[in-house]
């Protein structure tokens, strides 16, 4: 009967969910994030220095903030103006998948973006380029004209509407006239609609996904993919990556708003629910919270396995990497551990997300490498706010208590089947 | 013998991969191996590898990897769920011996 129902669930849910999330436009959205990570990681970093969590009488801080402006440059060529790397990376990716030239799909992509916003000029600089729509403002145009761009591109070439060279032109030189059709389709069509006739994509589009925007941000917002991914992950399938193909944009729009915040000086934060609050408060050893699931097995363990198992798992589950621990105890398919699992990082989330949204912790806007232990991801993402070290405690000791009663169920389970085959 | 591991970034099967070098240092075989993230797959096969084996947590995506890899005429396979752990590596090994047959 239960056996029926989860293969039930896996053929009719999860699996088409999952291949669902492996859409090649989805694919190329995601990793065209992803590539862009180094860039918000690093320069998010110069927001803490800019702002250093150190008492305000100290010289070094005094020094921080009057050079702030000075400081923030690296953040503003990177973190600031992240769409136009993210259209950059699109591009490539979508390029790529169609076989299509990757490095013109990508370069098509960042034209058309640029294309959206109008130049101003100013006497001293002449032309200038306004950034405003390059950073969260900017990601789901960015999204969008990437995405029509590179379609473009491709259809132009797959009908063959290029200007092809004979076969003794070097590659290089043929590539370069194939794409003069597409790019001229590109720029004349973006050109017509952000001159000609006027139209502010940004502004529009912002109208558009504004009550996704709000959504997402909400408690309620949190609780469906934290419990999505805990789901995925009870059928062995990697929650994270598939429910984060279509969640990522908009937690990448949070920190990115939170950070522009950040660099203007303002006290409150716009966004209670970028990535790092779930990376450093609710996914605490990896997804399912599973660090004070480890934690509890060391301690109270009896059987053989378990002891053995919690011995090889502690020092990945520390750098938030579990694997070993969902598919090695395992908690796949189990009906005992998938009860705690998908409970703990929902009441992890409500209680970090509460903590949040009444000011007891600083929302997130530093992204700090997702490999760290969590109470000094916690700590940087925070830009340096201690509380959150102590939300990061207050979670896995939540999350003990979930998982211990399980655990030594399961436990007593382990015990019963190495005792008869001993 | 250069076996290829596929997971979601490459950090998971970093963990097993130790495992499998372990148990085959025990029958005495050389062993190098490498683990990728799954969007490092395509441009990784170019490197001349003999067997590629794919996490199970990325099952969904076995597919796609498994005609790349044909693409290159490498052998590849997935891992079972109850070997990707630092405790599986019998069962890895034996999973290896199997797809290269």
């Amino acid at each position: 009967m239960m056996k029926k129902f989860t293969e039930f669930l896996e053929k009719k849910v999860t699996d088409p969910m999952a291949r669902l999330a492996e859409q090649r436009h989805l694919l190329a959205i995601r990793d065209g994030v992803i590539s862009s990570l180094p860039f918000i990681i690093v320069g998010s970093f110069f927001l803490i220095i800019a702002f250093p969590p150190l008492p305000e009488t100290w010289m070094i801080t005094q020094w921080a903030v009057d050079h702030a402006a000075e400081i923030l440059i690296p953040y503003r060529m990177t973190m600031f103006i992240m769409s136009l790397y993210v259209a950059f990376g699109i591009g490539y990716n979508l390029a790529q998948s169609y076989k299509v030239d990757p490095l013109s799909g990508a370069q098509i992509a960042v034209a058309s973006l640029l294309l959206t916003i109008t130049p101003s000029v100013i006497e001293e600089l002449g032309f200038v380029l306004p950034m405003q729509y390059l950073g969260g403002n900017g990601l789901f145009v960015a999204i969008i004209v990437s995405i029509l761009s590179v379609e473009i591109f491709r259809i132009c070439k797959q009908k063959e509407i290029t200007i092809t060279l004979p076969d003794a032109v070097p590659a290089s030189v043929s590539r370069s006239f194939e794409a003069l059709i597409p790019v001229a389709i590109v720029m004349i069509l973006m050109t017509i609609i952000t001159v000609i006739m006027g139209i502010n994509l940004h502004a529009l589009v912002e109208k558009l996904v504004t009550p996704l925007v709000t959504a997402g941000d909400s408690l309620f917002g949190v609780l469906v993919p934290v419990f999505l991914i805990t789901f995925f992950w009870s059928f062995g399938i990697h929650g994270v990556s598939v429910v984060g193909s279509v969640a990522r944009p908009l937690w990448e729009v949070y920190l990115l708003k939170n950070g522009e915040a950040v660099a203007s000086g303002a006290s409150k934060l716009p966004h209670i629910a970028p990535e790092p609050l779930y990376q450093w408060f609710i996914w605490i050893g990896g997804s399912g919270a599973t660090l004070g699931l480890v934690i509890v097995m060391l301690i109270f363990a009896r059987s053989k396995y378990l002891k053995n198992l919690g011995k090889t798992v502690i020092t990945p589950s520390i750098f938030n990497i579990n694997e070993p621990v969902i598919f090695g105890l395992p908690i796949v398919l189990n009906p005992i551990l998938i009860i705690p699992f998908i409970i703990t990082p929902l009441v992890t989330a409500t209680v970090a997300y509460i903590s949040t949204s009444i000011g007891l912790v600083t929302p997130t806007f530093v992204k700090a490498p997702w490999t760290l232990p969590a109470p000094i991801g916690a700590f940087l993402a925070t830009g340096g706010d201690w509380r959150s070290i102590i939300l990061v405690f207050v979670n896995i000791a939540i999350s003990m208590v979930i998982y211990l009663p399980f655990l030594k169920l399961y436990d007593k389970k382990m015990l019963a089947m190495e005792q008869e085959n001993a | 013998m250069k076996v290829l591991f596929v997971c979601s970034g490459g950090m998971s099967s970093a963990i097993v991969v130790n495992a499998l070098k372990k148990e085959a240092e025990k029958h005495s075989q050389d062993l190098e191996v490498k683990a990728v993230g799954s969007s490092e797959v395509v441009s990784e096969l170019e490197n001349k590898w003999d067997v590629v084996m794919v996490a199970p947590q990325i099952k969904h995506r076995f597919d796609n990897i498994k005609k790349v890899a044909d693409e290159f005429g490498t052998p590849c396979g997935p891992i079972p769920p109850q070997a990707y752990t630092p405790l599986g590596g019998p069962e890895l090994f034996k999973t290896l011996k199997e797809l290269i047959k």
